[in-house]
């Protein structure tokens, strides 16, 4: 069975011996021109020059980086998304080296936003800067999202793909696992468990948020799976005896990553939203000033029916809404970016796949 | 008449119910105009049947389409379709108004479309579709029925029992047949139909062809039926018109076409598709590929596959030229066509004599170890079980039942059968993806489950017998993940059997081979995504990888089925020759006894004809096409069309025409419900496999009781349809005698 793919081998080792003075030049090898008479003998494989280790950097830059940017480059969607979640991040960056933390009586009360660069978004009754306020939000709220998000996305993800692809005992379990948290109130559930657990931390809320959330996404992933799990290339690869872990992650996965993106994003909003919402009624303790704690606060006080606070209670919720908008935009953009037909658009030619620089690490014990 | 005008030299018809003028069909897209009709003219004789034969992506359909005004948003049809009624004015149905149309569709011509299932209304009866259709069209409701009773029965089904059903309860030929009926119930005069029988089985497809005839000649009918299949037309149609790339390049009177064809494209692709009679070694596949419908080549579209094309052909798209007669051609050199491109049935002689040297070395082949032996294997499906009937006992579906087979080194066994008849399962199974329930699978003797589960003894570990037993699927779309690109599907089974290669090994491995399939240049192909690559391409890049890690023996499974037909002659002499340079073994699995008969009889192979989860005949090809055995196998001989006009299907050679239910198979011999041939002794004693009477041992072998020399068989009462409760739906003689005068 195995001798000839050896022979081949050792005739593989032979040639590239012979086009070794060409190493050095490791643009040739991925420029698509052919550099050695290899390709005439149909099945003698010949290796031509070794890849430099900045090269395949290089490559996975590509494949990651700029393939990814030309595509959503020109789409307006993304570059809306993305240029608010940049102002976001620059402003949360900017908070915690520029702004200092707001103090009481800082300013006088009420200022109004907009009328002295000194408070630009004006203050509330206590004279705090709502600037800093906001901006000192950005932090602890992105923390929460992202951990929720991804809490939710990971697990969601893993049992779906995981309970439709194996289907049997495991997909019973796994799914009656889900059912359970599918049928368990989310809010009132997350109430408790904020009174029992008192989280602090922000990570620790993201995922307190979101420990029902993974549910649903679960579920809706599994029947895709199990649509997937069907389809041929999946079975020619069982056929090959790919092991499981990569038959999910790279026949099975891509095909849901649209979904999956559009749901990452949707999890960071619903962090967001039930946050604020659980910090507005006062079942989060307040251990940092965020979005939530200032509507909260702004509400105590009746601002929605005194003009003369109406900016604590809209500039919270204009940053929320804004953030929001800008997650969706995002995602709904991203599904561009795992389409194969615009990423052959946009990817020139020599541009491979990441599957390449697997072979990273065969490839230095197949040059000993 | 010059051939300037291409109007006076097309042959036109003399009481045309339809004159195509012009027609062009476009679309605009992102890359420019799509034109899927190019300046296409044809007149449709009235009472005639006009086979319109076109690979796909010919713009047949389309065609079909406009001929209703039907063609899809945002395609614009272009140019004349004039309908001329038996009486009163004609119409240009182009221009017509909304309720205009709506008149004429149905009412003047009506459509069959190719998925019957897609068709129906899944929530809906049948008699619903009816009655909607009449209403629709403000007919008499009730008599509207009777004459739709009258078109059921007529298509050898039972009217009470089909308009009470819904759409699921009839199956694919059933529903085909009623979409049929419906498309006639308004009585329409032109009946286009497109691909009507493209999803059914062999002899379902053969059953409603001979139908057809009859229904034409009681309703009066003139017929458009296009499809891809030539030798399926070749015995119904009055007139041939070959498409190719949008546009008629051919049309003439059926024989006139297939014994004389005087364009090169016709007579290659006559050339290229496999039927049972031809030589095998004169086939030849079209080199090339169809043109893209944005970018049609200037001049004749033909010319970048065309032998003789010349400058000329480059720069001149031709007009129709006469031929003689109504038969017309468009191609500047149809004078030396036949020279150019001889037809390779031209000096077949007599059909027996051209395997006759492969059968010499058969049996003696296959001696020694088998590849891969089956031992009565069996592969039963549980049925899902609603939770009502938790306790009542599970109805297994016998995919595969009891069926021994051993392929050996270098062998080629084409499974034939029926859809339904476990041909895939017991594919599945012999190479080791789906587990047997009953039965043994062995891999040079190391049972494959045994080994899996590391059971007992194991001399081969299951690894090795994973890389030795290979698959390539029917649909070449499917069978290569849409998200990689070709160079990353290649290098998953690299990567997973031969780790020693570095990443430059595997690319010039890959290149090689993408080379060695003809896919040059390789390194524009290696980084392409599989939507970039044509059927043919794609399948060829499921078979690199499949051959990439070097396995004894594949499972072909319909593959070639779904490419066109130019191209499967080069896809199986691909196969072989791929063959001879791996030592590999394939089990192919097909519905078409042509291409079964083309792959053995190339390899010096066997057929093995499957039934209903049984082998019922397993032999060398010209045995099984010329001397078949097996009452079923000699259906499935009678149902595949030949290319020769005078192609006489003859009576069907069974008692009915559907498949039994594979969940309640008939006892004894399961064959025995529609076998002409059944006595009382099939209904209750199964048939093995015993060899065939007058062979060496080793040639033929068939399961059925006429081969036993001495069994009750021969004794007991043929089996009739009174016997039969259920034999409404069957059909007998009576509708063959009439289709075929």
């Amino acid at each position: 069975m195995t001798e000839k793919p050896t022979d081949r081998r050792a005739d593989d080792k032979e040639s590239s011996d012979d086009v070794e003075e060409v190493f050095g030049e490791p643009t040739a090898a991925d420029g698509g021109t052919p550099i050695d008479g290899g390709t005439a003998a149909p099945f003698r494989t010949t290796s031509d020059v070794s890849e430099s280790r900045t090269d395949r950097y290089r490559r996975i830059f590509r494949n990651y980086v700029v393939t990814p940017f030309s595509i959503v480059r020109n789409d307006k969607r993304a570059l809306i998304g993305i240029t608010i979640l940049t102002i976001y991040s620059l402003a949360g960056l900017a908070a915690i080296f520029f702004v200092e933390p707001t103090e009481s009586f800082e300013g006088q009360p009420y200022v109004q936003p907009f009328e002295t660069w000194e408070f630009p978004f004006g203050t509330n009754q206590m004279g705090h800067d709502l600037f800093s306020q906001t901006v000192h939000s950005v932090v602890p709220i992105f923390q929460m999202m992202i951990a929720g998000a991804l809490f939710t996305v990971i697990v969601g993800t893993t049992i779906g793909v995981v309970s439709g692809y194996k289907g049997g005992l495991a997909d019973r379990v796994l799914s009656t696992l889900t059912d359970v948290f599918i049928n368990l109130p989310g809010l009132p559930l997350v109430i408790v468990l904020a009174v029992l657990f008192n989280p602090e931390n922000e990570v620790m809320v993201g995922i307190l948020l979101s420990v029902a959330a993974w549910a649903g996404l679960a579920r809706s992933i599994r029947s895709q799976v199990l649509t997937l799990r069907e389809e041929s290339f999946v079975e020619a690869a069982r056929a090959m005896d790919i092991p499981t872990s990569l038959i999910l992650y790279k026949e099975v996965l891509p095909h849901l990553m649209p979904y999956v993106m559009v749901n990452t994003a949707n999890a960071a909003r619903g962090v967001i939203f039930s946050a604020v919402g659980l910090y507005f009624l006062g079942i989060l303790p307040f251990t940092s000033n965020n979005w939530g704690v200032m509507l909260n606060q702004a509400y105590e006080v009746d601002a929605y029916f005194r003009p003369i606070a109406f900016h604590w209670l809209i500039i919270p919720v204009v940053a929320i809404t804004v953030l929001s908008i800008g997650l969706i935009l995002l995602a709904q953009s991203l599904d561009r970016v795992f389409n194969p037909r615009v990423r052959a658009r946009h990817a020139d030619r020599a541009d491979i796949d990441p599957e390449e620089e697997e072979g990273d690490a065969t490839m230095t014990m197949g040059q000993v | 008449m010059t051939a300037a005008d291409p109007d006076r030299s097309m042959p036109r018809a003399d009481d045309p119910i339809a004159e195509v003028r012009n027609l062009t069909v476009a679309f605009e897209m992102d890359r420019g105009q799509s034109r899927v009709v190019d300046d296409l003219s044809v007149d449709i004789e009235r009472g005639e049947i006009l086979g319109v034969v076109g690979e796909s992506g010919s713009g047949k359909s389309m065609f079909a389409s406009s001929l209703m005004d039907a063609v899809v948003e945002p395609g614009v049809a272009s140019g004349d379709v004039t309908y001329h009624p038996p009486s009163g004015e004609s119409v240009d149905v182009l221009e017509l108004s909304k309720g205009e149309l709506q008149e004429l569709r149905w009412e003047e011509v009506a459509m069959v479309f190719q998925g019957a299932m897609s068709s129906f209304n899944p929530v809906r009866t049948i008699r619903d579709h009816f009655v909607e259709t009449l209403s629709a069209h403000d007919y008499n409701v009730s008599d509207g029925l009777e004459r739709a009773r009258e078109l059921i029965s007529d298509l050898y089904m039972d009217p009470e029992r089909v308009l009470s059903s819904y759409p699921h309860e009839l199956s694919g030929g059933m529903s085909q047949r009623v979409l049929i009926a419906l498309s006639l119930i308004l009585d329409p005069e032109l009946l286009v139909m497109d691909e009507p029988t493209a999803a059914l089985d062999l002899l379902m497809q053969r059953s409603i062809i001979s139908l057809l005839d009859g229904i034409q000649e009681k309703h009066d009918l003139s017929i458009v039926f296009i499809t891809h299949d030539l030798p399926l037309v070749a015995g119904l149609a009055d007139r041939i018109a070959v498409m190719y790339a949008f546009e008629m390049v051919e049309m003439g009177p059926t024989d006139e076409l297939l014994t004389d064809a005087a364009h090169p494209y016709t007579r290659a692709l006559l050339n290229s598709t496999p039927n049972l009679r031809a030589p095998i070694d004169r086939m030849r596949s079209i080199d090339g590929e169809s043109p893209d419908p944005v970018n049609i080549p200037s001049g004749c579209s033909y010319h970048p596959r065309c032998p003789m094309a010349d400058e000329q052909c480059r720069e001149v798209d031709p007009e129709p030229y006469r031929v003689d007669g109504d038969h017309a051609a468009n191609c500047h050199y149809w004078e030396e066509a036949a020279e150019a491109v001889p037809a390779v049935t031209e000096e077949f002689d007599d059909a027996g004599e051209m395997g006759a040297a492969a059968t010499e070395r058969t049996p003696e082949r296959r001696s020694g170890e088998p590849v891969l032996s089956m031992d009565d294997v069996e592969v039963y499906f549980e049925q899902e079980s609603s939770a009502f009937s938790l306790f009542s006992d599970p109805d297994d579906v016998k995919a595969v039942d009891g069926i021994d087979l051993d392929v050996y080194d270098e062998d080629v066994v084409v499974l034939v059968g029926e859809s339904g008849c476990g041909k895939t399962t017991l594919g599945k199974t012999a190479i080791g993806l789906q587990r047997p329930t009953g039965g043994v699978v062995e891999y040079r003797g190391q049972d494959v489950w045994q080994a899996r589960d590391l059971v007992g003894d194991i001399d081969i570990p299951y690894e090795e017998i994973r890389q030795s037993l290979q698959i390539i699927h029917q649909d070449p779309g499917s069978a290569l993940n849409t998200h990689r690109r070709v160079r990353a599907v290649l290098e998953t089974p690299l990567k997973r059997w031969y780790p020693e290669l570095d990443g430059n090994d595997r690319r010039e491995r890959i290149l090689g081979m993408l080379e060695y399939v003809g896919m040059t240049p390789p390194e524009d192909y290696i980084d392409r995504y599989p939507f970039q690559l044509s059927g043919g391409e794609m399948q060829r890049i499921a078979l690199i990888r499949a051959l990439l890690i070097n396995p004894e023996l594949i499972l072909a499974d319909e593959a070639v089925s779904a490419l066109d037909v130019s191209l499967r002659v080069e896809m199986m002499d691909l196969l072989l020759e791929l063959q001879d340079t791996f030592d590999t073994s394939y089990l192919f699995i097909s519905h078409n006894l042509a291409n079964a008969r083309y792959i053995t009889e190339k390899a010096d192979g066997r057929i093995g004809v499957m039934y209903l989860g049984e082998l019922v005949e397993i032999g060398s090809p010209e045995r099984i096409i010329n001397d078949p055995k097996h009452p079923y196998t000699q259906a499935l001989r009678w149902a595949t069309p030949e290319l020769d006009p005078d192609d006489d299907p003859g009576e069907r050679p069974m008692r009915k025409i559907d498949i039994p239910d594979a969940a309640n198979p008939p006892s004894g011999c399961r064959y025995h419900t529609r076998c002409p041939e059944a006595r009382e002794a099939c209904r209750h004693q199964r048939p093995e496999l015993v060899e065939a009477e007058g062979e060496e041992p080793g040639y033929q072998q068939a399961a059925c009781f006429r081969e036993y020399e001495d069994h009750e068989y021969w004794d007991s009462e043929p089996i009739t349809d009174e016997d039969d409760a259920d034999s409404v739906d069957s059909g007998t003689g009576p509708g063959t005698a009439e289709a075929d005068d």
